[in-house]
């Protein structure tokens, strides 16, 4: 699993993970993710290149917009609907951290 | 009659150890590349990384053997999963309890209720002091409906 990270216009950084993002993948990018959300306040995590997500994967999405919000920021993500996206939605992530389809909505929700 | 490719079952044998989990992904993924749906092969996927993942972190004893086999029936792939940790039946866990917000949400609690929720049944037994966890992914009809009349 990858991760790399890109700041955008307006303050916003972007994360994007890529690969499975697995107990092994969730692993691999728990440290580097929460080192970023530690250090920005608006975060777009990009999951289209993500193409399996588990319980793992959603503990690291869920730790890491806790440790944005307490820092008085906000994360986003940004999931195309396919079964990634039905993981989240069925761990009721949807509820706690906003979901967009597309990244010009997730940043325009981050800019507002 | 009905006339569907059975692909017979396959076993595999995994230590309880978390590098174990990428090799449970590959044999799945083997396994199901052939006459499975996208859909039921994630579900697949995650129920089993979910399972084997619960006996390597909470099984408790030293060396626990995690026996997975997967086997086409008609049009429904079975799973099952047995190990010789401690004693655990996920389908009387109870569901996570859903957070009004970020800051009350809590971490970890979601492998059983996503197991759940994308096999279409699961059942437990503890037999000769073992775990046996069985698990249902069932093809939707356009993908397993060939008949032979």
């Amino acid at each position: 699993m990858d991760i790399s990270a890109d700041d955008l216009a307006g303050g916003i950084t972007k994360v994007v993970l890529r690969g499975r993002f697995d107990t092994t993948g969730a692993v691999v990018v728990e440290l580097p993710f929460n080192k970023i959300a530690t250090e920005k306040q608006k975060i777009v995590v990009d999951l289209s290149a993500v193409n399996f997500l588990a319980s793992y994967g959603i503990r690291v999405l869920l730790v890491g917009a806790k440790i944005v919000k307490s820092n008085g920021g906000s994360l986003v993500v940004v999931c195309p609907d396919n079964n990634v996206a039905k993981v989240l939605k069925t761990a009721g992530m949807d509820a706690l951290i906003p979901i967009y389809q597309t990244e010009a909505a997730a940043t325009a929700a981050l800019a507002s | 009659m009905i006339a569907m490719s059975n692909a017979g079952a396959s076993r595999l044998v995994l230590r309880n150890d978390v590098a174990e989990l990428e090799r449970l992904a590959g044999w799945i993924e083997g396994f199901t590349r052939q006459g499975t749906s996208p859909d039921v092969s994630f579900a697949v996927q995650l129920c089993l990384e979910e399972a084997v993942a619960n006996i390597i972190m909470y099984g408790g004893a030293d060396a626990i053997v995690i026996a997975v086999e997967l086997e086409r029936n008609y049009g429904t792939l079975v799973a099952r999963i047995e190990d010789n940790g401690r004693q655990f039946d996920p389908t009387r866990a109870p569901g996570p309890v859903p957070a009004a917000s970020l800051d009350e949400a809590k971490v970890g609690d979601l492998g059983i209720h996503l197991m759940r929720s994308f096999a279409n049944g699961m059942d437990y037994e503890r037999r000769d002091g073992r775990n046996r966890l069985t698990l249902r992914f069932v093809e939707p009809p356009a993908a397993s409906s060939e008949e032979v009349r």
